[in-house]
């Protein structure tokens, strides 16, 4: 799709529907919590993509790629823009309340992590569904009759 | 993204964000936002009750209201604040370092405590 920020809510649309394919049980905090993660750190990645890597432009082409099995989601961005490597970037300095620079430290928070800088840049965001707490588990049916 | 800028008798400011603040939205908000803070309130609450959803861009853009309000010597005060707002706030330490600044998240589905207004 175009590298603009119009694509990103589309782009989150189908973050979020694919986060249900990676349990049995699309529901619960544990769940919500999941894709809120997944949807939050996707949509940084997104916005950094469009405003530093395609700075500028409004031609520039990202592709995702989103592959969900039970328990995890990887999702890759590839994009022809600038190549920045996120994994060498210090996190932001907390206590002088920047104005910018959160989003590659919620991405990072949210998600594991991996770029392959070249022509595509290839930015690989993966994340587990943690185990569901015994008392988020689906109750037992009532006693048969 | 939807907001309302009302000014109480007292010339407090109440600045309620509904929906999704981010990178796309968060453009619409700037210009009433210099209007607000041209008008140097002694108080602005932020009512972020119906915020669905904010990015590093919407975070920026009240970490810049929270700042240049304080620089005038105004008080800040953000309500409402849960869900995945409430996650970003608290991942950001931003109820910690936004010191002066009364974060009010809603009291827990269950919870019986009272909560503060």
């Amino acid at each position: 799709m175009t590298g603009t920020l119009d694509h990103r809510d589309v782009t989150l649309r189908a973050v979020s529907a694919a986060c249900k394919l990676v349990t049995r049980r699309p529901q619960g905090p544990t769940w919500n919590e999941f894709r809120m993660q997944v949807v939050s750190a996707v949509g940084e990645a997104f916005n950094n993509i469009v405003l530093h890597g395609y700075e500028g432009r409004g031609d520039g082409e990202i592709e995702i790629e989103i592959r969900a099995t039970l328990d995890r989601i990887t999702i890759a961005m590839r994009d022809y823009g600038s190549s920045f490597d996120p994994t060498t970037v210090p996190p932001p300095d907390f206590d002088s309340l920047p104005e910018s620079g959160w989003g590659l430290f919620i991405i990072k928070a949210f998600m594991d992590i991996s770029y392959t800088p070249g022509r595509p840049n290839v930015l690989t965001l993966s994340k587990t569904l943690p185990s569901e707490p015994a008392d988020e588990a689906p109750k037992a049916e009532g006693t048969p009759r | 993204m939807t907001f309302t800028i009302s000014t109480a008798e007292d010339g407090s400011e109440r600045l309620a964000i509904e929906g999704e603040l981010d990178a796309v939205s968060v453009s619409d908000l700037r210009t009433d936002l210099e209007k607000l803070l041209a008008r140097q309130p002694a108080r602005i609450e932020v009512d972020l009750s119906r915020l669905r959803m904010v990015d590093s861009s919407g975070v920026g853009a009240l970490v810049s209201l929270y700042k240049r309000a304080r620089a005038q010597g105004g008080s800040v005060v953000l309500t409402g604040l849960r869900d995945q707002p409430l996650a970003i706030f608290r991942l950001l330490r931003l109820d910690r370092v936004m010191v002066g600044a009364e974060i009010v998240a809603p009291a827990p589905a269950g919870s019986t405590s009272t909560s503060k207004h």
